[in-house]
């Protein structure tokens, strides 16, 4: 576990929900729309406190990990009334003790700008999901125009000592992580977006 | 609607801080290239702090880049301005130009976000 990155996160948990009060009010028709194409047994990656669980469908079953203790203490009542099955365990995305092939869809939603090795993480998912099976991610990443991508890797040197980082190629990392791309949308300019990979099926020789 | 309203109130609020702190630095005779570069240093500062203090009312994003458009660049305008004190007089006419300034980023931003939004890649599995 790093320990590091799970106590960066718990001091945040402290004012999670207050700094994405709007964001979650923004985004939030854009995450349902995304969540409603999970279908079978679910991982979702960072749950935070769990504000994400009201954009899922009903009656989902869902694994939801975090590294941060502190974050799924506060998730556990939105657990709770979650018309569904959700699951809340501590675990490191980059060390997930779960067997290979085990999950149909995987749901992150502002994850990989805050993992530290964000291509071993995204490895890590590729190996529990069954060929076939689906990522499902709403993250933010660099811009590609210049003097938003300059102003993100500026700022970036000041967020990641309390959150996340800012200048992230989330769309690179999905890909090299051997993900094939299937959707990539611009929610807000070409910083905020949904993108949607697949696990390519198993090659039978 | 309401972040709409928004939007538009914390761009000219931004604009408008930033027209009266660089008025404030910024002085007429002042070498143009130095306000310039004073003008987008303050406006910086003003982004900065106005952008995290109303991104839990407006969202990370839509705050933060705005701000960092208006500060920068208004920034640099306004001390290019003030240097040469070429209009705006009175604080009053600093703090209009200023709001104006802002609430067209923010309406070119939303403009550039409608051209942007949407699909990017789909292979339509």
């Amino acid at each position: 576990m790093d320990t590091e990155t799970q106590r960066k996160w718990d001091i945040a948990s402290r004012t999670f929900d207050f700094f994405s009060f709007a964001d979650q009010r923004r985004f939030g028709p854009h995450k349902r729309r995304l969540f409603s194409k999970i279908h079978g047994a679910t991982l979702m990656v960072a749950a935070g406190t769990g504000g994400d669980f009201q954009f899922f469908p009903p009656g989902l079953d869902v694994l939801a990990v975090d590294i941060s203790s502190q974050m799924l203490e506060r998730a556990a009542e939105r657990a709770r009334a979650y018309q569904g099955t959700i699951e809340l365990r501590q675990m490191d995305v980059c060390d997930l003790p779960i067997p290979d092939d085990s999950f149909d869809t995987v749901a992150t939603v502002c994850t990989f700008c805050s993992v530290p090795k964000p291509v071993a993480g995204l490895r890590e998912l590729y190996r529990v999901l069954k060929p076939g099976g689906q990522l499902l991610m709403f993250e933010h990443v660099r811009s590609h125009i210049g003097p938003f991508g300059i102003f993100l890797d500026v700022m970036t040197a000041l967020t990641r000592r309390f959150g996340p980082d800012l200048n992230r190629d989330t769309v690179g990392n999905v890909l090299k992580a051997g993900f094939r791309l299937r959707r990539e949308e611009n929610v807000y300019l070409d910083i905020v977006k949904i993108i949607e990979a697949v696990k390519p099926p198993s090659v039978v020789p | 609607m309401y972040f709409v309203i928004g939007d538009y109130v914390a761009g000219m609020l931004c604009g408008v801080l930033t027209a009266l702190a660089v008025r404030g630095v910024v002085w007429p005779g002042m070498d143009m290239a130095v306000a310039m570069m004073l003008g987008m240093a303050v406006g910086m500062v003003v982004h900065f702090v106005l952008g995290f203090a109303l991104a839990p009312l407006l969202g990370m994003f839509e705050t933060m880049i705005p701000a960092m458009v208006i500060g920068m660049y208004g920034g640099m305008m306004f001390g290019m301005r003030d240097s040469m004190a070429a209009g705006s007089q009175t604080l009053g006419a600093a703090a209009a130009v200023g709001a104006l300034v802002g609430a067209i980023v923010v309406f070119g931003l939303k403009m550039y976000d409608r051209v942007l939004r949407g699909e990017v890649v789909d292979t339509g599995d």
